[in-house]
């Protein structure tokens, strides 16, 4: 694990973007621009499951919300990776990062779940899965940006 | 039309990112809020070097006959080229004087470098403190 870590850290384009001024502010951006979509996307989404926003139907805001969302995680994921490369055995032995990424696993493992079983009419689902949905997913991308921004405060 | 379960939900949300993020925001090392408002000088020899974005860091033993490392903290790569540093200059082994901020906390033996001496040459990477 550890070779595997200093191995990626040490890869050229790791190793690139470690040393390059603008390219890794463009990468950092567009991090904070995923988790910006991601998060406003998936936060009027949660709150309507909530039981928020009645008179707009369901459907509607999943229509908007859900590929907002999906296009901003893509785009997180992507950048997230290519920053922990720059620093992979340092972000690994910060429990606030492993904290994260489980924040996002559940949260993309809960949305995946809901979305195989009733795709965007999330209007079938049961008022309970809704609530259930809704809490969990407000609380896993808010936990994980919370986490997130942390790491640059708990750095070593 | 009421919503009083999203708004409490709305509510202990807010208060929970709060309660997580106010104590660790003490433990600060991003910006200059962890540390002390005043500098110190460290003389010692490099004994690590982690250059890099988002941040370089040293460690460089300070201590006479036993081993005393601090963390020093300097800039992003384009921080310490327009201090006028070359890549090689803060290497291990390397002599150095460093001014800066140390942590609040001083069993962290942290420093934040304002600027840095190799040898008589000033380094000075945060022209507008100090």
């Amino acid at each position: 694990m550890d070779a595997l870590l200093a191995a990626l850290a040490a890869s050229d384009p790791a190793t690139a973007l470690r040393f390059s001024r603008w390219g890794y502010a463009a990468v950092n951006t567009g991090h904070v621009l995923g988790i910006a979509l991601l998060v406003g996307a998936i936060a009027p989404l949660d709150l309507r499951l909530l039981g928020a926003w009645r008179s707009v139907p369901l459907d509607a805001v999943a229509r908007v919300a859900i590929p907002v969302a999906a296009a901003g995680l893509a785009l997180a994921i992507t950048s997230g990776a290519l920053l922990f490369a720059t620093r992979a055995p340092e972000y690994a032995a910060m429990p606030v990062v492993w904290a994260k990424l489980a924040l996002v696993a559940t949260g993309a493992t809960a949305a995946l779940a809901t979305h195989l079983r009733a795709g965007r009419a999330l209007h079938h689902l049961s008022r309970r899965a809704r609530l259930r949905q809704g809490a969990l997913s407000l609380t896993c991308w808010l936990g994980a940006l919370v986490a997130g921004r942390m790491i640059a405060f708990l750095a070593g | 039309m009421r919503f009083p379960f999203p708004r409490r939900l709305a509510v202990a949300t807010l208060a929970a990112v709060l309660a997580v993020g106010a104590p660790i925001a003490a433990l600060a090392h991003h910006g200059w809020s962890w540390t002390t408002g005043g500098n110190i000088e460290l003389r010692g020899v490099i004994v690590a070097v982690a250059l890099g974005n988002p941040h370089g860091r040293l460690d460089v033993d300070v201590g006479e006959g036993e081993a005393d490392v601090w963390t020093v903290e300097v800039g992003q790569p384009w921080r310490n080229e327009r201090a006028g540093l070359v890549e090689g200059d803060l290497a291990e082994g390397v002599e150095i004087r460093v001014v800066g901020e140390p942590a609040a906390d001083p069993e962290e033996r942290r420093l934040k470098a304002e600027r840095l001496y190799l040898g008589d040459r000033e380094y000075v990477l945060y022209p507008n403190r100090s």
